[in-house]
């Protein structure tokens, strides 16, 4: 998922300034999970900026429904198309990729130029949950984790060494940088030991290809995903964890 | 216009005499002596010689080396090339600190291809600056004696800054609105990409207006067949015209080297003088002549301007 928050309110206000007539997106995706684009959300943001004057229009995104999907935003923007032709500016409560996705769309999906501009700052794609979370992956395009015992390097070292720990690492085991995060060389180290596979971490790895990443990276594929089989397909699972007793937060086998 | 003058170049500029420049590049080997050799037949035909800054994104000997082995060899004023792909705003402070220190005072601040065009692809890219905000920068270090921090430099380096610019860029708009800028932050001389056709000049003067910084046109008198086509077919915003690449792809069937290279110059000399006379009549402020590894041609060029 990728992780966002909220960014600070005089910064928003500094992009709507002069534009009375605001059109708000929220975002059924990654922003629902970090309440920076779920209904509460959009709600709040409407408050702040009625509180300032301006008249706003409200487009909720429900569960699921993500802005950066075309195919999905695009219904729920088009319903409000009158409001996005009468506004001055459109604020998109999601990550830079759904406001992107919607800035395009207004323009080329809909012929409407209007300014788009973010309430969040996404800050990285993550894994965990329910509260707490870790940014575990760049997207770099070659993946290091088969050489690394499944731990990225690239993101969870701080300098994103590829062959350390390097010369800061904290008694404790702690980064140099930030004495709250761990040493992802050292947990490689322990990883590897416990596998039974020091022999790996003696050897040099290559310095990464970082020309698998040229920005920005496109492409296709060649059978789009069907909404509707996917979602009713996904309706055992859904049962299956609406139903079933979760582990606590913390708890181990 | 700086108040105050530090180099050759910018006194030149400043007194309003039309600069002529070259360039030099320093290669991938453990010396310049190719370099050094060239700017000695450069001197006294040009002001100042560009020294590049892994060009193409080929990693050569370092630019900052290079152009200070040049000074002191040659005399050779250099105009030091520094661009932001390979290096962080940390690192580019330390070289423009470095340059101060071994007495460079021109430089030129690029953005620099990516990486991934070069001979090193798959290095990673920086451009944690670029080429807006290293002039911004130098500017900072050089007049308020400030990195872009804010922390004091103490005896700051006194030296000029340059920038680029592209006549022949794909969106002409965008590109004069991206110089003005640059003129904006503070630049105080411009070099632009090679041209070859006036209307590209013309018509990138008109929508530049007039401004107040000296700009020195580029020309790119190819040494080679080779060069010329690896020019019209790999950088950005250059179209090196059909019928001078022809002419030059005729001196393939040269036998004889003497006679090649004769043919070579007077195909060049025959092209560049009706550029050059035109140019006399543009709002140029000189001619930046890369002709890398090619200096006996600039001394028959620089004869059609006087």
């Amino acid at each position: 998922m990728i992780a966002q928050e909220q960014k600070p309110i005089e910064e928003i206000l500094g992009y709507l300034e002069g534009k009375n007539n605001i059109v708000i997106v929220g975002c059924g995706g990654c922003a629902t999970f970090y309440h920076t684009g779920d209904k509460k959300a959009v709600d709040g943001m409407a408050d702040k900026l009625e509180k300032e004057g301006k008249k706003v229009t409200k487009i909720y995104m429900p569960f699921s429904m993500q802005v950066c999907e075309t195919e999905k935003s695009g219904v729920f923007l088009n319903k409000k198309r009158k409001a996005l032709e009468d506004c001055d500016a459109v604020l998109v409560m999601s990550c830079g990729d759904g406001v992107q996705v919607a800035t395009e769309y207004i323009e080329e999906g809909m012929g409407l130029m209007k300014g788009v501009y973010p309430a969040n700052n996404a800050i990285g794609l993550v894994g965990g949950g329910p509260t707490k979370f870790k940014e575990t992956c760049l997207s770099c395009g070659m993946c290091e984790l088969g050489k690394t015992a499944g731990i990225c390097p690239l993101t969870s070292c701080g300098k994103g060494l590829m062959n350390g720990p390097c010369g800061g690492v904290r008694v404790d085991n702690k980064c140099e940088i930030d004495p709250e995060k761990d040493c992802a060389w050292v947990k490689i180290y322990e990883r590897m030991e416990k596998l039974g596979e020091l022999d790996k971490f003696l050897e040099m790895r290559a310095p990464h290809e970082w020309s698998k990443c040229k920005r920005p990276r496109l492409f296709e594929i060649e059978e789009p995903v069907n909404m509707m089989s996917a979602m009713i397909g996904a309706m055992p699972g859904f049962l299956t964890y609406t139903f079933s007793a979760k582990p606590k937060l913390g708890e181990k086998e | 216009m700086p108040g105050e003058v530090y180099s050759q170049l910018m006194k030149e500029l400043v007194e309003g005499k039309y600069v002529f420049t070259g360039e030099l590049e320093p290669e991938k080997a453990g010396d310049v002596k190719e370099p050094i050799e060239a700017a000695r037949e450069l001197v006294g035909l040009v002001t100042a010689c560009n020294v590049t800054d892994n060009p193409q994104s080929f990693a050569y000997v370092n630019s900052l080396a290079a152009a200070y082995k040049i000074e002191k060899e040659t005399g050779m004023e250099c105009v030091y090339q520094l661009r932001c792909a390979d290096r962080n705003r940390m690192a580019l402070l330390s070289d423009v600190l470095g340059a101060g220190v071994l007495g460079i005072k021109n430089i030129l601040a690029l953005a620099g291809d990516h990486v991934s065009l070069g001979d090193t692809p798959d290095a990673k890219p920086v451009f944690d600056l670029d080429s807006t905000t290293l002039i911004y920068m130098i500017r900072k270090m050089v007049d308020e004696g400030k990195d872009l921090a804010g922390n004091d430099i103490h005896n700051p380096p006194k030296l000029h800054v340059g920038g680029a610019a592209a006549p022949g860029a794909a969106h002409l708009k965008a590109e004069v609105a991206k110089v003005k800028r640059k003129i904006k932050v503070g630049v105080e001389y411009l070099q632009t990409q090679v041209v070859y056709y006036p209307e590209i000049l013309d018509k990138f003067f008109k929508e530049l207006g007039k401004v107040d910084v000296p700009i020195l046109v580029g020309i790119f008198p190819a040494k080679s067949f080779g060069a010329a086509d690896f020019f019209d077919k790999y950088v950005a915003g250059v179209d090196v015209p059909p019928d001078y690449l022809k002419s030059l792809e005729a001196t393939k069937e040269i036998k004889d080297k003497e006679k090649k290279k004769q043919e070579i110059d007077r195909i060049n000399v025959e092209y560049f003088t009706s550029f050059l006379e035109y140019l006399k009549g543009t709002p140029a402020a000189g001619c930046h002549m890369m002709a890398v590894g090619y200096p006996r041609i600039i001394a028959p060029l620089k004869k059609v301007m006087e």
